[in-house]
């Protein structure tokens, strides 16, 4: 990597090896890309790019533009709130949460997909939005009963500390 | 938790998951469209069956870990300024192409398993073609931040006795050090009473209200936490939420892949044992448009080799000596199931018409159209005694969704070449 009197441009190597493992691993990847482009091209229909094309962005723009903000927002929103938890009970909260999200994020797609029709009903053979609902209460059971098992346990401990 | 240690950890299990996924896709690729010289294994027979179901569910894991490693690294889209050597515009444009192509490739492959295809262009094509340009854009960002990633490769090498990150070096993270002179610079200038109180030429002025906030937050999430009993639990809280959601997703769906995980699929897109024959169904005899050349009292199964040719109505087929066999149906879209076949072994079928053991056979569905109607089938799969041309599963007689009057299974092979409503065995 340079070593101009400017600071580097990326991380500088900090051996011979490491030196060589970058070039190799740079000149493959460059290839694998040139490699899917080709594949792509050689089957798949020019009037389809376009489509690609918006799709690819707008998987960028779903994440960057509307996930992470709203979770760096409802980040920051609970931050100040919750000064007055403990942070504990905060992060295991935060838990069940992404634990729900997560689980909403693979099943939601797949309620739209059963409403938009199957090709038979072994496919998407289940009520997933009810599932989704049960699913969500048990998450927050098990993030409750895992927030008092915390605060009794640390309470325990502070009273040993005391007496 | 915002820090090169935390991007490492999750980095491996993501990079884990997506070469699982791209060496799975290449056997499931390559299986279906061979080259001429390729033979593969066909036992043990449920080997495509855990592939395949390997392959989808490390792209159901690679949801919360490519969403946790987003998370973790995401402040440093604002990175200001954007970008200060040319070799950044290259990095920064392979984690746009690795982003934008991983992203689109799980919310194709998962979609894919439901059967869903809003998107206007081909899926198959284009998920194998990503598939490389996946890799290689991880190739090239991996390449940037080897140094880093070999820093903090191992936890004691991040973290202090009292559990603090420990800072790279400015040679290791230029940005961040960069950042810091950016920030002390400021300071210094907040403390020097003498400085005249307008915003110097050069230096960005602090900005106020919702925009200040922002960029404050996002200065302050590149910042060291404090308080080292405080950052663990936030560490810990993160990694729990990651680990959580990826075990809970994989616990949840893996079922229509894998014996153990059976009792808790709740979100599979199928269930074991639903359906015709106790067995799941993907292309119905309707889709296929079959319903009445299957049905056809004078079906006949026509078997040629050269001039040679026999045909079998299905009566001849039930007369013949029953082979049974216990193979799995193995789908692409990932789930499997086990079942028990009975019917006449391809081998024999094979004799009576003289073919060499080193040929291989085209297989003629009665299906009008469709990708699958002509199937190739190796000599490695029209040699193996357990190949069935299967007139019976799980101890009845073939459901016309499962492939009535006769069907192909092989062990070893995806689902949809094991080809239902046969109508013809040419031997090439």
């Amino acid at each position: 990597m340079t070593r101009s009197s400017a600071a580097p441009a990326v991380p500088a190597s900090t051996g011979r090896g490491v030196r060589i493992a970058r070039m190799v691993l740079v000149v493959v990847g460059v290839a694998l890309i040139g490699l899917g482009g080709w594949v792509l091209t050689e089957t798949v229909s020019p009037t389809r790019y376009g489509g690609l094309l918006v799709w690819l962005m707008g998987a960028v723009l779903a994440h960057d533009a509307v996930i992470a903000p709203v979770v760096a927002g409802v980040a920051l929103v609970v931050g100040r709130t919750g000064r007055r938890v403990r942070p504990a009970v905060l992060a295991i909260v935060q838990v069940g949460v992404v634990v729900g999200v997560v689980l909403s994020l693979v099943v939601v797609p797949e309620i739209v997909a059963k409403a938009e029709g199957t090709g038979n009903v072994t496919v998407l053979p289940f009520d997933y939005a009810a599932r989704l609902g049960v699913a969500w209460l048990v998450v927050a059971v098990l993030t409750a009963l895992a927030v008092v098992a915390w605060v009794v346990r640390a309470r325990r401990r502070e009273a040993r500390r005391t007496a | 938790m915002r820090n090169a240690r935390s991007a490492t950890v999750l980095g491996r299990l993501l990079g884990l998951a997506f070469v699982v996924c791209l060496l799975t896709g290449l056997y499931s690729h390559f299986l279906q469209d061979p080259a001429s010289w390729m033979r593969f294994p066909t036992s043990p027979v449920w080997l495509y069956q855990v592939t395949q179901g390997v392959h989808i569910t490390a792209g159901i894991a690679a949801i919360p870990l490519l969403l946790g490693k987003l998370h973790a690294v995401f402040p440093q889209l604002f990175q200001h300024p954007p970008v200060r050597h040319p070799v950044q515009v290259l990095e920064r444009a392979s984690i746009a192409l690795f982003i934008a192509t991983s992203v689109l490739q799980l919310v194709t492959g998962l979609l894919n398993t439901y059967q869903w295809y809003p998107w206007p262009f081909p899926f198959r094509e284009v998920h194998f073609a990503l598939s490389f340009v996946i890799i290689g854009s991880l190739a090239v960002h991996i390449a940037v931040k080897l140094p880093l990633i070999a820093r903090y490769w191992r936890a004691r090498d991040s973290y202090d006795d009292e559990g603090r990150f420990v800072e790279p070096t400015g040679e290791l993270d230029p940005a961040r050090a960069e950042h810091e002179a950016v920030r002390e610079l400021a300071r210094m200038r907040r403390e020097a009473p003498g400085e005249q109180p307008s915003t110097p030429a050069g230096a960005a002025p602090q900005p106020r209200g919702f925009v200040g906030r922002v960029t404050r937050w996002i200065d302050d999430a590149r910042e060291t936490e404090r308080e080292p009993a405080r950052a663990r639990v936030s560490r810990r809280g993160f990694f729990g939420a990651v680990g959580a959601s990826t075990v809970g997703v994989v616990a949840l769906t893996a079922g229509q892949s894998f014996t153990p995980l059976e009792p808790l699929n709740a979100f599979g897109p199928r269930q074991r044992g639903l359906g015709p024959n106790d067995l799941p169904v993907n292309r119905t005899a309707a889709a296929a448009k079959v319903l009445e050349t299957a049905m056809d009292p004078d079906w006949r199964l026509t078997i040629a080799h050269g001039e040679r040719t026999m045909t079998f109505a299905a009566a001849d087929l039930e007369a013949m000596v029953q082979g049974d066999e216990r193979l799995p149906i193995s789908c692409v879209e990932g789930w499997s199931q086990f079942a028990a076949w009975r019917g006449v072994r391809l081998v024999e079928l094979m004799a009576l018409v003289g073919a060499p053991a080193d040929r291989s056979l085209r297989v003629t569905s009665l299906e009008e159209k469709g990708g699958y109607r002509v199937m190739l089938m190796g000599p490695e799969y029209a040699t193996d005694p357990a190949t069935l041309v299967a007139l019976e599963v799980n101890g009845s007689r073939l459901d016309i969704e499962h492939g009535y009057p006769a069907r192909m299974i092989a062990p070893g092979r995806p689902g949809v070449l094991q080809t239902k409503w046969l109508s013809l065995i040419e031997v090439i």
